[in-house]
């Protein structure tokens, strides 16, 4: 409980945990309030087709902001000082208080987890706000299932995030992939035009609990991305505990 | 003691090409781009193979991956200036080189000849794999109209990545610097394309993807690729203008 709370505090004050809040929080927000500007003249004209999906396209793409969380976690403690304030790694510190190497990456898996969800919660109540506030009487309702997809999609990214990161160290790595795999365009997307198993890719998979119409019922999407959380952890606690710690 | 301004400016050149050749970071991030590369026109080739025959051009397979290839080059003008930062480099550099404007901009012409080449071989690898692998079915396409789209490609991802290197320089911090530019160029962007459609030919990356865009009938192609050339560069330079200000002004 005591690493929990270090590593919580430890999240709390990265700088770059600012940017993550900022875009989290507020970068869905503003997506479905301009998506939600676009669908009013469309409801006006008597065109709209896709009503139930507005808010979701900026809680999907919203995901920026945990994913940059999740990196940093990670990424931070690998950090090297400059030669001027002693070269330290905060990684040497951490695994000298928290000796258990598995306590301390399920401590900052908690961490990470608890604060993801609590910023997809901020999110999703801005987001709802938004829409409510600029499409007025012909707002969308949100159904409860699918913004528990939305907490879990987020949550489950953060961790894929973290995942990774342990595996490389380095944050530019799953920084560029993730974010570009979360934008308007996916790789994965592209995958599923040559094989059907791409839809049995984590983010593919977390989307359909958001998205109506995927591949998979809301419910096999989240179990399937949870695996995929659930396999990384393991992978990531075996490499991370068999790791020297300097190299 | 007083050196020419002429061998000043080639000294301060190889000095910074030579950090930046030295840089391992740089040579990681270009090699993965390469492979990724021919992995994702591998994909492109093979679902525009499962469509209708004859219909797709090589060209437009060859470069469909451009979207995702900008990342690599984004990633390498960011490592090229936020390397300096990490770890103190930048007081020895500028205690080597103190004219702070030269030294900025002989960075921005090391790492546009290290990127031409590069840019050039990775753009022209893929419409090559397009090639081999489409030889049968798709449309025949002239030479010199590859040559001038693959040039464009090459002169679109060189900017980009002067563009990444002069807000690198203007942010100093490599992840800010990532996150800003990707989620501009993979997120905003593409956002912005549908939301503001009169103006979205004059942003940098979608006035850019004119550079290489073959020309065909069907897409109504606003801007020639030379007009799209001149937008993209006027960004970059009042990218490196700026930053070169601010280093000039600011406390290293």
């Amino acid at each position: 409980m005591r690493a929990f709370n270090a590593e919580l505090s430890k999240l709390f004050s990265l700088p770059g945990m600012w940017l993550a809040f900022l875009i989290g929080a507020f970068a869905p927000a503003a997506i479905a309030a301009l998506d939600s500007i676009a669908e009013k003249e469309e409801i006006i004209a008597g065109v709209s087709i896709r009503l139930s999906e507005v808010g979701y396209i900026g809680l999907g793409l919203g995901v920026q902001g945990i994913i940059i969380l999740g990196v940093l976690a990670v990424s931070s403690e690998y950090l090297t000082e400059s030669s001027e304030s002693g070269g330290g790694n905060q990684i040497t510190t951490s695994l000298t208080v928290v000796s258990s190497r598995f306590h301390f990456l399920l401590a900052k898996a908690g961490a990470v987890t608890v604060t993801s969800a609590l910023l997809s919660i901020v999110a999703i109540l801005a987001t709802v706000s938004a829409t409510n506030l600029i499409l007025g009487e012909y707002a969308p309702a949100f159904e409860a299932s699918r913004l528990i997809g939305v907490v879990c999609y987020w949550t489950f990214t953060a961790l894929l995030a973290f995942g990774i990161t342990v595996l490389t160290k380095n944050g530019m790595i799953p920084l560029t992939v993730l974010i570009i795999n979360s934008s308007v365009v996916t790789v994965s997307y592209l995958l599923t035009k040559v094989t059907k198993l791409a839809f049995y890719l984590p983010d593919r998979a977390g989307t359909d609990m958001l998205m109506s119409g995927g591949f998979h019922t809301p419910f096999t999407g989240g179990l399937i991305m949870f695996a995929w959380v659930a396999v990384l952890f393991i992978i990531a606690d075996i490499v991370f505990d068999r790791r020297d710690v300097a190299s | 003691m007083s050196v020419s301004s002429r061998r000043k400016i080639t000294q301060i050149l190889g000095a910074e090409l030579d950090k930046l050749i030295t840089l391992p970071l740089i040579w990681f991030t270009i090699m993965g781009t390469f492979i990724i590369n021919l992995v994702l026109t591998r994909a492109f080739t093979s679902a525009g193979l499962q469509g209708a025959a004859g219909t797709q051009s090589i060209l437009n397979i060859g470069l469909a991956s451009m979207g995702y290839l900008q990342a690599g080059f984004i990633i390498l003008g960011i490592l090229a200036t936020c390397s300096e930062y990490t770890g103190g480099q930048i007081r020895t550099t500028l205690t080597t080189i103190p004219w702070r404007g030269f030294q900025l901009s002989a960075k921005h012409l090391a790492l546009a000849i290290i990127t031409i080449p590069v840019a050039f071989i990775i753009a022209a690898s893929g419409v090559l794999y397009a090639f081999i692998m489409m030889r049968d079915t798709a449309v025949v396409i002239e030479i010199d109209i590859m040559i001038k789209t693959i040039a464009g490609a090459t002169g679109y991802l060189t900017l980009t990545t002067l563009l990444s290197a002069a807000i690198g320089a203007l942010l100093r911090r490599t992840t800010p610097a990532l996150v800003v530019l990707l989620g501009y160029y993979f997120i905003v962007s593409p956002l912005l394309r549908d939301f503001l459609p009169s103006s979205k030919n004059y942003f940098p990356d979608t006035a850019g993807s004119y550079m290489y865009m073959p020309p065909s009938s069907d897409e109504i192609n606003v801007l020639t690729p030379m007009q799209g050339t001149g937008i993209s560069m006027l960004w970059t330079l009042i990218f490196i203008t700026v930053a070169i200000v601010f280093y000039r002004k600011r406390d290293a």
